[in-house]
């Protein structure tokens, strides 16, 4: 009746069986990166999952849910530490859910043109891209600087950028911030567009964003980072659960378990070892994904042909 | 006069052997049947594969034909649309460009026969029967594409389903037991779509269509896949608040086992 079927599982969703260690072992790998990092990890997930065949919407509707699960648990911990802006938080939500609605509304009309997967790779490509080699240069240079013996130019007060000269300003307490709430809402609502599109948290672009746009304390924007993510890709699950209808509770339950387990060893390495070389891995790791997804759209494919089921079988 | 009698004997019973083979063609029954009505996918589920057998019945006082008989088994699941892309290049990028919708589609298809289709039938019984793949009716949606170019796309159709083991044709794979026991086993991978799949056998004689019988096989998800699968379908907001608080659920869990302190 069943052939080699130890290891492999249904995925009532997604409609195939998967190798349960493989997908495992997944969400490990990427928790471990994850924790390593401080990162969701979704940007990595995502691809590993449709390089290895889960359909790209499965995919990315799935990797949603797992990232709940992910900053969930790191939120629970800042809050213990009191790194978290609530309010900074609530607004980026806000923000966050709208761009997520638009970014499932706009998923579900790609994938019935067959062009889902070309905006999926062409985004990877270029946020990644564009991400990886600032993160890259801007490592580099930090870590020349300590080598020369320089010391890191730290945030002076009262230091200003064109972000601070905008209109409808709002205070934040926790952040002591005062700052327009138009930067925050472009800030929430493109990683919320970003995030349901690809099945990313976009924590990645989030805390920089947060950090040489508004200036928000470092000991600060992760939690709120993560708290934000956590409430926008909660938004993206269930809107793709309406939607597109393509969020596999099994698969997501099985990276789950992987990832927060994975995540905990990462943790506890990443505290060894110093920032600029964490930034600089993590910046190469961006670079890579997206050098993967733009050698796809550039090579010639060996089948040029692919086969899309449009309906649901006829019941 | 018992001379007579005897004639008129011989004479009956030619007449009569005459009346029942007077149909030669017709006296052969086809008799099948499907290992099992349901295949149920559960969480192990990684393909199974179902028996076809039957038998080849002939009336008592049917002189056994000597002609070459033929058996081809037609498992065909639900119909389905799908499109065909083809990539070009554009703008140095491998994009989908060129598309074919084909509306009604078999989403499995395999064809089991006792020789090479053509030797056992005209193409025309072929089409119009829908056995082997190259007679599929494949009538692109809209198009006014050339012929080269629909051929392309049918053919890589084809080309993807047979490869991910959705298509399948194989000529001397139908083994006889007996003279008229016949039996195959069709491979249903791990991606077969659900719904009512129609197995139907076909018995055909020197390239006529003898008899033709037919089954019905259902495919369903069973317990936990099914109600997980329906929940998505029938009530998409309940699942994915389950999948958030699942979510939540986990990543509390992990923290509260995890605490440092």
């Amino acid at each position: 009746m069943t052939r080699g079927a130890i290891l492999q599982i249904y995925l009532p969703i997604a409609e195939l069986p998967i190798n349960v260690f493989m997908i495992f072992a997944m969400g490990g790998t990427v928790g471990f990166l994850s924790g390593l990092f401080g990162i969701g990890g979704g940007f990595l997930l995502t691809p590993l999952l449709i390089f290895s065949g889960i359909p790209p919407a499965v995919s990315v509707a799935t990797v949603t849910t797992q990232i709940v699960a992910s900053s969930a648990s790191g939120v629970l911990s800042y809050w213990r530490k009191a790194g978290i802006d609530f309010k900074l938080a609530g607004v980026l939500l806000c923000s966050g859910i709208v761009g997520s609605a638009i970014g499932v509304w706009i998923f579900g009309i790609l994938r019935s043109l067959g062009q889902l997967d070309l905006v999926i790779s062409l985004a990877y490509v270029t946020f990644l891209g564009t991400i990886g080699v600032l993160m890259l240069g801007e490592s580099m240079k930090a870590i020349m600087r300590r080598k020369s013996g320089k010391a890191p130019a730290g945030r002076k007060p009262g230091q200003h950028n064109w972000v601070h000269g905008l209109p409808f300003k709002v205070r934040f307490r926790r952040s002591k911030l005062y700052v327009s709430v138009i930067p925050i809402f472009g800030i929430g609502s493109s990683i919320g567009f970003l995030g349901s599109v690809l099945g990313i948290g976009g924590g990645f672009m989030m805390v920089p964003a947060l950090i040489y746009l508004l200036r928000v304390p470092a000991n600060i924007v992760i939690g709120t980072s993560l708290l934000q993510i956590l409430g926008t890709m909660a938004v993206a699950t269930f809107l793709h659960a309406i939607n597109t209808q393509s969020v596999d509770i099994v698969l997501a339950l099985t990276l789950m378990i992987g990832g927060v387990i994975g995540a905990q060893f990462g943790a506890q390495v990443g505290q060894g070892m110093r920032g600029e070389h964490l930034r600089l891995g993590l910046g190469l790791l961006v670079l890579l994904v997206g050098l993967r997804f733009a050698f796809n759209l550039i090579v010639e494919p060996e089948d040029l042909y692919s086969v899309s089921v449009i309906e649901e079988p006829v019941k | 006069m018992r001379q007579a009698m005897h004639s008129l004997t011989t004479l009956l019973t030619v007449f009569f052997l005459a009346l029942i083979s007077g149909a030669p063609a017709l006296a052969e029954k086809l008799v099948s049947a499907v290992s099992s009505s349901h295949v149920a996918i559960t969480s192990n589920f990684t393909g199974t594969e179902i028996l076809v057998y039957g038998e080849i019945a002939r009336d008592a006082e049917t002189v056994s034909r000597t002609g070459n008989q033929d058996v081809v088994v037609v498992v065909e699941g639900p119909l389905e649309r799908v499109t065909t892309w083809r990539k070009d290049r554009i703008v140095g990028l491998w994009i989908n460009a060129t598309s074919q919708t084909y509306i009604a589609v078999p989403s499995f298809y395999a064809v089991h026969a006792t020789d090479d289709l053509r030797n056992i039938a005209s193409d025309d019984w072929l089409k119009q029967y829908r056995i082997g793949l190259e007679h599929l009716p494949l009538a692109a949606l809209g198009t006014r594409a050339p012929a080269l170019e629909r051929n392309a796309f049918k053919a890589a159709f084809l080309r993807s389903r047979v490869q991910n083991g959705l298509y399948s044709q194989m000529s001397k794979s139908i083994n006889f037991l007996s003279p008229t026991l016949f039996s195959t086993t069709v491979d249903l991978p791990a991606t077969i779509p659900t719904g009512d799949y129609k197995v139907t056998t076909f018995l055909f004689s020197g390239g006529v269509l003898l008899d033709q019988q037919e089954q019905v096989l259902t495919v369903a998800k069973t317990g936990f896949e099914q109600v997980t699968f329906n929940l998505s379908r029938q009530h998409p907001a309940v699942y994915g608040a389950l999948a958030i608080i699942l979510a939540l659920f986990t990543g509390w869990l992990a923290g509260v086992i995890f605490k440092k302190d």
